[in-house]
């Protein structure tokens, strides 16, 4: 019974599904999964420092179309990139652009106004920029999320950052905890709501009721952890400083290609923004 | 099979019995604890040899099995003394993980043993640790999983099996380590009966290869028996009380296992009842099986007293008595969906009061949801269910408390006080009943399953038993007439098991209704009144438990017939006693 449910929730995400390959032009799988966390990162710190629109638009245009090529996705995520996504940034930009300081904006045509309050232009742009660029700094970590599994990240991080095994690997198997603990959680929230815990509304009752699952969660998981330690020692864990990998995560030159050209690419919009910008 | 075997030097040695397990002298104390069990305990296992460790709970099997792996003293806090020697290793100076050359393990949960997203890396991981190259560990990887059967499925996340099948896998995992010693710590306690079966099917083909050494920890004897060569038996205080041959021990020194509290097979159980009757079966039986032939090779045996009414089995209850103030549940054309699928399916049902109802059915038949719906745990349409004139799906909490307690599975689910009469305490005060009733109340509550010395211990410092007490205690403090308990047995030993049962069945004697779902179908066979055998979402079967075990409604439902019906339907020269299925229904002696 406890299977049934902890299986049924497993079955919708598959942490552990095995990393496939889509063939050569689908090349976002066939790289290393650390050279996909690299290559964005510039361009996402950079962003973080970004005020206009065009390079926020330019890094979601150019990822979603390398994603679209370069990613074997689901119809759901293609659905999810393509439509729900710029209509997130619709919606985005409106409520961003409402919170944006009118003095920034000064004369504006004005798109909406209800009593004292004016929605302008000006500002409504503002929020756009706000919203496409935490648009693209989404997007910019999708590109490794969407394509390598977290085994094989666990793997890169073993075999080409050189990160301890025991703890790559003990991070691994603590994956298969959290659909235990989501099982276990809403076991003990039918058992208090049974005993009456459910009396009470409002945030301070609500405080109290959390609290009281932490104790028999932290129980459960306290023991179960302590027996997959057991079970991990005896199949020999930890036994020599490293293991046979059967999977190699090659870091081919391929990654460094994609870096290096990531890179570049962000240096040349930014450069180019900069410039524009210091133009206008 | 065994020919593609690396060929272990320690395993070959049929007819030079030098043991490749040695206990010597060995005591354990736990940190936590004043007294050492095991304690002064010495055997020796020889190559290819089955060992099956037995004694009440409490004696310390489970600790003296990791003591063979090093994890005592090594993983868990635990002074040892005395040595422990496995294939010319003593624990003490080597690691757990030069001794899983040694030893591999396999242990009672199956969830707990997999740390990996497919089955074959899974199997891969122990020789990965130990360095093995890669094209050796595929080839054990491969023989393992074909040994438990699971090759076909090596892609398949573990979640996806069943908890018979996880526990193949871990034990294909064991396999994979090429030890010439396997240990199994209760492999099956946490199994349905139809996983159980998987597991023993498994280990009685690794016996018949005679290629490992197996210690083997388990109280399902009904089982194991027939597998093992030799029991080692400790006393409740961790000593050695006997060892030898299986067939020797069992039956010579029955008496003496009985009054250690020693869980013993039901058809040796079953000719003890006989023979104090004064019907000898000569030998004495272990195995179903052997009480069949047995039972045939009696020219004679007496008429059984009364055998159970025969009354109806019925695939649904006949729905004339709505309103009847016998009744304690009745449910009409209940259908439950959980999301898209329709887990319970045109439920027609009528519990009479005081009744003692085991629910059974396979995963997923809906024994739980059913339970739920009851009790009012989960809502179920309005006008369905009627528990003591309550709907369920209507009455607020505080009414709900009144009628019907529920039992969760872990009891620690259920407390949300700090002690153990706060946690009595907080069903009443719910009930706004006056602060020294109340204290009335806690107390004769604690007085009735033997807290009262606990009773400002923290609920979770409670031993597991105490916690099991305490959690019926909380449930039938607003005076529930009726006490619904969800797998109320799943993962506990034996004792513990019965202790609860007994307890069940004084509720029941003082005329609480009973509502239990369960697979432990031969506990349900001589405690409940009643089975409801569910299939699919629907009722399959309804009606008095004789009957219902002697039908094969358990059959067609997927179950397994529990093993004392099996040996005695099998009977073939007194077809009167083809009815028993229960200890009780056999004909009583002097001492019973």
């Amino acid at each position: 019974m406890s299977q049934t449910g902890a299986s049924a929730t497993h079955q919708a995400i598959d942490p552990y599904a095995a990393p496939r390959d889509f063939g050569p032009v689908r090349f976002l799988h066939r790289l290393n999964p650390l050279s996909k966390i690299v290559a964005p990162l510039p361009a996402m710190a950079l962003l973080l420092f970004a005020r206009d629109i065009a390079t926020p638009l330019i890094f979601c245009l150019f990822v979603l179309l390398m994603l679209v090529i370069g990613a074997h996705l689901r119809a759901r995520t293609l659905v999810v990139l393509l439509v729900v996504l710029p209509l997130v940034v619709a919606v985005m930009s409106v409520s961003f652009g409402i919170w944006a300081d009118a003095a920034l904006v000064g004369d504006s045509p004005v798109l909406v106004e209800a009593g004292p309050v004016r929605f302008t232009v000006g500002a409504w742009l503002i929020g756009l920029a706000t919203a496409l660029r935490l648009t693209a700094i989404v997007l910019l970590a999708l590109i490794g999320g969407l394509t390598s599994t977290g085994p094989d990240l666990v793997r890169s991080l073993v075999q080409q950052l050189r990160v301890p095994y025991r703890l790559g690997y003990t991070a691994l198997a603590a994956f298969r905890f959290v659909p235990r603990f989501g099982h276990e959680l809403d076991v003990i929230r039918q058992a208090h709501r049974v005993r009456g815990m459910s009396d009470g509304r409002g945030p301070i009752a609500a405080v109290a009721r959390t609290a009281g699952y932490v104790v028999p969660l932290l129980a459960g998981a306290i023991r179960h952890a302590e027996r997959v330690a057991l079970a991990m020692d005896s199949r020999a864990f930890g036994a020599h400083p490293t293991r046979t990998e059967r999977y190699l995560i090659a870091f081919r030159v391929r990654d460094w290609v994609f870096i290096v050209s990531f890179w570049a690419l962000t240096a040349g919009v930014f450069t180019t923004a900069a410039g524009l910008h210091a133009i206008g | 099979m065994t020919d593609d075997r690396v060929v272990d030097p320690g395993s070959v040695t049929e007819n030079a019995p030098a043991p490749i397990v040695r206990v010597q002298s060995v005591s354990i104390r736990h940190d936590d604890r004043a007294a050492s069990t095991p304690s002064d305990v010495t055997f020796d296992v020889a190559p290819g040899e089955v060992v099956l460790i037995l004694g009440p709970s409490g004696c310390g099997k489970s600790t003296l099995a990791l003591a063979l792996n090093g994890l005592v003293p090594h993983a868990v806090p635990a002074e040892l003394t005395g040595t422990v020697t496995v294939g010319g290793m003593r624990t003490a100076d080597e690691t757990v993980a030069r001794l899983s050359e040694r030893v591999a393990m396999v242990f009672q949960d199956p969830d707990s043993q997999m740390v990996t997203g497919t089955l074959l890396d899974e199997v891969a991981f122990g020789p990965e640790n130990l360095l093995v190259d890669r094209a050796e560990v595929l080839a054990r990887a491969e023989e393992s999983l074909r040994q438990v059967g699971l090759w076909e499925r090596r892609g398949d996340n573990p979640d996806l099996l069943s908890g018979g099948g996880r526990q193949r896998l871990a034990i294909a995992c064991a396999l994979a380590m090429k030890t010439p010693i396997l240990v199994l710590d209760e492999p099956t306690a946490n199994l349905d009966p139809a996983g159980i079966e998987e597991v023993y099917e498994v280990l009685r083909r690794l016996v018949d290869t005679g290629d490992h050494a197996i210690v083997l920890v388990e109280h399902n004897l009904d089982a194991a028996i027939d597998l093992v060569d030799r029991v080692i038996v400790l006393d409740a205080q961790g000593r050695l009380a006997m060892e030898g041959p299986t067939r020797q021990i069992l039956i010579n020194r029955v008496d003496e296992l009985l009054r250690l509290g020693v869980w013993l097979p039901v058809a040796l159980l079953a000719a003890l009842r006989l023979r104090d009757a004064g019907i000898t079966l000569d030998p004495l039986p272990l195995t179903p099986r052997e009480l069949t032939t047995s039972l045939d090779a009696q020219d004679a045996l007496p008429t059984l007293a009364s055998s159970a009414p025969d009354s109806g089995v019925s695939p649904a209850h006949p729905a004339d008595t709505t309103g009847d103030p016998n009744l304690a549940v009745r449910v009409t054309a209940l259908d439950l969906d959980r999301g898209r699928t329709r887990i319970l399916n045109g439920i027609d049902l009528a519990i009479e009061r005081g009744s003692f109802v085991a629910i059974v059915g396979t995963n997923g038949a809906g024994k739980t949801t059913l339970l739920q719906a009851i009790a009012g745990v989960i809502r179920a349409p309005a006008g369905r269910i009627q528990v003591l004139g309550v709907d369920p799906a209507k009455a607020n909490a505080r009414t709900l408390a009144r009628t019907i307690g529920f039992v969760f599975q872990n009891p620690e689910h259920q407390f949300i006080k700090a002690t153990v009469a706060e946690e009595l305490a907080h069903g009443p005060q719910l009930q706004q009943i006056p602060v020294d009733a109340i204290e009335t109340r806690v107390s004769n509550m604690l007085d009735r399953f033997g807290l009262q010395e606990l009773r400002d211990e923290h609920p979770f410092l409670l031993s597991g038993g105490q916690k099991r007490r305490l959690s019926v205690g909380t449930a039938l403090i607003d005076g529930a007439p009726l006490l619904a308990l969800d797998e109320p047995t799943f993962g506990q030993d034996r004792a513990r098991a019965s202790e609860l049962l007994s307890l069940l069945d004084e509720l029941n004697a003082e005329g609480t209704t009973v509502l239990v779902v369960t697979h432990d179908l031969q506990l349900v066979a001589e405690h409940c009144s009643h089975i409801l055998v569910l299939d699919s979402g629907r009722v399959a079967a309804f009606g008095p438990t004789a009957p219902v075990l002697a039908s094969d409604a358990l059959e067609s439902a997927g179950l397994r017939t529990p093993p004392l019906a099996r040996a005695f339907r099998e009977v073939e020269r007194h077809p009167a006693w083809r009815a028993v299925t229960r200890l009780s229904d056999l004909p009583a002696g002097a001492t019973s």
